[in-house]
């Protein structure tokens, strides 16, 4: 192979919003693979990093030069180039010369999609030099790429994310020269600002196998992930050092490792007396506003966070007790307010904000929180009149002030302090018969987030999604597609993952149907339609539920297929049938009950057959092991039975012959089949396995 | 520092770097953005470089001057540079070591946060610009104003001068920190801030919360948007009508902060200051800039 060198490419910008960085830096590289493929040019790896300011990809190994490319070009056909006499004619002529050759070069062939033998020369079309491919290519690979919230600066037309100022661009030791916007690439780049505090002058990048290292002591650590790696890192040994562990937000690492160039964090203490506050007002409180981290030990929160700095920090430094103080500074103020909130929230007790839900609207056509609140307590009502009469009362309580705390001011604040406030503020009234409920009902809120931990917390939910989802879809609200503003889909997971996980056997549409007669007044649309796209809504819901729990699709398709109202009983079903594939006998029967489909396809079907009809040894022990099927309690003991019933069955098969000329033992062969299909059909239809 | 001292001193940066010092606007509103000067001026291709104090009014922010924090009314230190500069972030830093920030010692980070203003129609991108973990200043690229593009681009920076002091300071209490100093014969007093707003604040919130007549405000509401479109449409007025709009803005922030505004009616009654405000800059760009304005304006009308 030929040359090989190194590509680098950084664009250097102003401060791009950490959720936009990890976008544009995979889809560029995905442009830039395109682009190698496309020009046939080898290379070995693709690299990329982001940073607040810098968006950086390496192309390893990759060639100098673009190969030549022979090809093949078409020309006029034969009897247009050759006169009578086999000479070349004009037209013959032209075609050779365009392609700088000799006459004598050009063949006649009969291409692929021609119709006759036309003139036809090979020519080797050069590669050209891989930098010029690069210089070509890049302005407009970055100007296509696609950015949601795009902006324009200055006096320019031209779209980014945020104003580009530098652009690097080398090949080997080389510059591939081009301009974007203005900005014409070169060698040089720019680090920290702190960096250049003191040295003013751009850095100077000789070959791109020097980047790395050459940020890093500008004071810039272009990975994301070992800027992630050295924080998480400091978080632990800093939680250490006051004797406790880090709150661990993933979500929030990540955040931060996108707002930094240089990962430092720092700790810093707030007042022990805001310990006070409930532990998730603090948590959220510092990470909302501060982006910080709590530490806890076993007792629980202690009174000291962890910030991020963008910056290097000596420990013991000025700098350090600066950057410390402001934080801290920053934290007392917010912590000031939380405390203002919570005490004036304190003031009021909860249920006395009913009536100020009457000035909050839910949804337009759904009325407000005060009118979503009474639904609730009447979805609940029923709910609990069919799994625990005994939690009524207190469900009743709990529906209607479990949307109270978006009164409150702390919820104002902290949107995602909702139905968590509530619950505390009720625990620190007393009520200790709703407030838990009351806390978690907005569980689960997605795929990985838990069920409220009560059977009452869990019918509270269940009712509020209920009400949601069969009030939207009663006025004519439904998700389709990726639409789907209210989440309703998530709050569908919910409802079926709380019957499901509760392991309470109600019927879902039975419960749709109990909640539509509750929003009933509301309603736009008719019973039967919003009964209707609500079906097929729930069953695509449990479908998901299904997938998410891990069963096999042949499982999930026969199980579904013969019904879902009951998850419980679903549930069953698809436990045992999963255990049953495992079986070495299913395959037979799985075959054999194929089998039955066809032969009692275009067949009058009748359930009642006479046993004493039936002749041979092979039909008549079918018929005992149906009697035994049917007198089956459950699905795995009829599962069993069904596994016994392989062997006997491909006996039957082998010996029998069904559709004899004799009507009556036809028709009670036939009948058994029937029934032994039916008895099947109680757990799945195995014309779905496949 | 004194609040007066980091006015002088931030005023004489930005007059030193090519900015007309402009003057606070005396309607109430919400944010030094609705200031003409930035409002129209943000507007059409002239070269504009302005900075100037402008309070703000919020009255939901209103704390009967008992919130060492929080209040109804603060200062605004607002520059707009048009267009915006390449060197512009470098020379907001260059703004805070004028201040006495010695960013060798601090952490300084850009945030994402794009500002809207759905009253005016205008909306930028832009950061939050953190100061060892406080927020100090609004930095935004208007991309709209009035609902019509911003062309050229201006570059606006907005520092909450209350919070600076206070963070310069180590303040624990807005009121704490000092306005400046009295001389006078029989000596120097300084004067806090407790001494120049105090009063001011608590009956601010205590009209913003109890004694402002609701019914009147709504009533205001609807007359100053009459006379807004009486002036733009009958007599192509848009500096008058847009100080009905101003007028607008604020009476539905007294109406707000008393949660006279249902969720459902507020789209609605922002619309309406909005379409007012839009009017307005419509009617500038036609009357600054006829030539070069008629045909976007019409494109973009079309489009809607």
């Amino acid at each position: 192979m030929s040359e090989t060198r190194t590509f680098l490419l950084e664009l250097h910008c102003e401060e791009i919003p950490a959720r936009f960085l990890k976008p544009l830096t995979f889809e560029l590289a995905e442009k830039l693979e395109n682009f190698c493929r496309e020009q046939k040019l080898e290379k070995s790896e693709l690299d990329h990093h982001c940073s607040p300011r810098k968006l950086s990809w390496t192309l390893t190994s990759l060639s100098t030069q673009q190969p030549d490319q022979s090809e093949t070009q078409v020309g006029p056909p034969q009897k247009m180039c050759l006169d009578a006499a086999g000479q070349p004619t004009q037209t013959g002529l032209k075609f050779a010369e365009k392609w700088g050759v000799d006459f004598s070069a050009v063949r006649f062939e009969q291409p692929a999609g021609k119709k006759e033998p036309c003139a036809v020369v090979g020519v080797t079309k050069k590669g050209r030099p891989t930098i010029e491919l690069l210089a070509e290519a890049l302005p407009k690979l970055i100007a296509a790429l696609h950015v949601p919230k795009a902006m324009r600066w200055g006096n320019s037309e031209f779209e980014f994310v945020r104003p580009i100022r530098n652009v690097l661009c080398l090949f080997g030791n080389e510059v591939v020269d081009f301009t974007v916007d203005g900005v014409r690439s070169s060698n040089t780049t720019w680090g920290h600002r702190l960096h250049h505090m003191q040295n003013p002058n751009a850095i100077v990048i000789k070959q791109p196998e020097d980047y790395e290292a050459a940020l890093e002591k500008a004071g810039v650590v272009v990975s994301f992930e070992q800027r992630r790696r050295r924080m998480e890192m400091q978080l632990h040994e800093l939680a250490q050092g006051v004797d406790g562990h880090v709150v661990m937000d993933e979500e929030l690492l990540s955040t931060l490792a996108e707002i930094v160039e240089f990962p430092m964090i720092v700790r810093g203490g707030f007042p022990a007396d805001f310990l006070d506050l409930p532990e998730e007002v603090l948590i959220t409180s510092l990470k909302e506003h501060q982006k910080s981290f709590c530490i806890r030990n076993d007792q629980g929160l202690l009174p000291y966070f962890l910030a991020a700095a963008n910056r290097p920090i000596e420990p013991g430094s000025e700098a350090e007790k600066l950057v410390a103080g402001g934080n801290e500074w920053v934290l007392k103020a917010r912590l000031y307010d939380a405390r203002f909130f919570f005490a004036e929230d304190r003031k009021t007790m909860l249920e006395l904000r009913q009536d100020k839900l009457n000035s909050l609207t839910f949804q337009r056509d759904l009325g407000t929180y005060r009118e979503k609140s009474i639904r609730i307590r009447d979805i609940a009502d029923a709910v609990a009149r069919k799994i625990d009469p005994g939690m009524i009362d207190d469900l009743r309580e709990a529906a209607m002030v479990c949307k109270c705390d978006l009164r409150t001011l702390m919820v104002g604040e902290f949107p995602e302090l909702q139905g968590i406030m509530g619950g505390e503020y009720l625990r620190l009234e007393g009520k200790t018969n709703i407030w838990l409920a009351v806390k978690e009902h907005y569980h689960p809120s997605s795929s990985d987030d838990g069920l409220p931990s009560t059977p009452m917390g869990s019918a509270l939910a269940l009712a509020d999604k209920l009400d949601t989802l069969v009030g939207c879809f009663a006025v004519g609200i439904i998700p389709s597609g990726s639409k789907d503003p209210l989440a309703l889909r998530r709050a569908g997971q919910g409802v079926v993952r709380i019957l499901w996980e509760q392991g309470w056997s109600i019927d879902v549409m039975e419960l749709a149907s109990i909640a539509f007669r509750v929003v009933g007044p509301k309603a736009t649309k008719s019973e039967t339609d919003t009964m209707a796209a609500l079906e097929s809504f729930f069953r695509d819901r449990v479908a998901h539920q299904l997938e998410q729990a891990g069963y096999a699709g042949p499982v999930r398709r026969s199980a579904l297929s013969i019904g879902w109202s009951d998850l419980v009983d679903l549930k069953a079903r698809c436990e045992a049938l999963s255990a049953f594939a495992e079986d070495p006998r299913f395959e037979s029967l799985a075959q054999s009950t194929k089998r039955i489909g066809n032969i009692l396809k275009d067949e009058a079907l009748d359930q009642s057959f006479d046993t004493s009809v039936l002749q041979q040894a092979e039909e008549k022990s079918l018929a005992e092991h149906l009697a035994a099927m049917e007198s089956a309690p459950d699905h795995a003991s009829l599962l069993a039975f069904l596994a016994e019933l392989a062997q006997p069955l491909e006996a039957f098969f082998t010996a029998v012959m069904v559709k004899c000329d004799d009507p009556a033992l036809r028709a009670a062969r036939l009948s058994l089949l029937h029934r032994l299909h039916l008895a099947f059909l109680r757990v799945a239809d195995f014309s779905q396995w496949q | 520092m004194h609040i007066q001292e980091l006015i002088l001193r931030l005023q004489r940066f930005w007059a030193d770097r090519g900015c007309l010092i402009g003057q606070p606007y005396d309607i109430e509103k919400g944010a030094g953005t609705m200031n003409p000067l930035t409002f129209f001026g943000a507007l059409g291709k002239k070269p504009w470089n302005v900075a100037y104090v402008e309070p703000s009014r919020r009255p939901a922010d209103g704390r009967y001057g008992e919130n060492p924090f929080r209040v109804y009314k603060h200062l605004q230190f607002q520059v707009i540079l048009k267009p915006s500069p390449a060197k512009v972030q470098d020379l907001y830093i260059e703004s805070l070591s004028a201040l006495g920030i010695d960013l060798t010692k601090h952490d300084l980070r850009f945030e994402e946060d794009n500002w809207e203003s759905p009253t005016l129609g205008a909306w930028g991108v832009g950061w939050q610009v953190v100061l060892d973990g406080m927020e100090i200043s609004q930095f935004t690229y208007f991309q709209q104003v009035g609902g019509l593009d911003c062309r050229p681009v201006s570059a606006e920076l907005t520092y909450g001068i209350e919070r600076i002091c206070m963070f310069l300071g180590g303040y624990d209490n807005i009121f704490d920190l000092t306005w400046g100093e009295v001389k006078t014969d029989d000596g120097v007093f300084p004067v806090t801030y407790r001494q120049v707003r105090h009063r001011e604040e608590f009956e601010l919130s205590a009209y913003s919360f109890e004694h402002a007549d609701l019914n009147l405000h709504r009533k205001l509401f609807d007359d100053f948007e009459k006379e807004g479109w009486h002036l733009l449409k009958d007599y192509g007025h848009f500096r008058s009508a847009y100080e009905q709009a101003l007028k607008m803005s604020h009476t539905f922030n007294v109406l707000d902060a008393r949660g006279a505004v249902s969720t459902t009616e507020r789209p609605g009654v922002i619309k309406r200051v909005r379409d007012l405000a839009s009017g307005c800059a419509r009617a500038y760009l036609e009357h600054e800039e006829p030539e070069t304005t008629k045909d976007p304006i019409k494109k973009q009308e079309v489009a809607k």
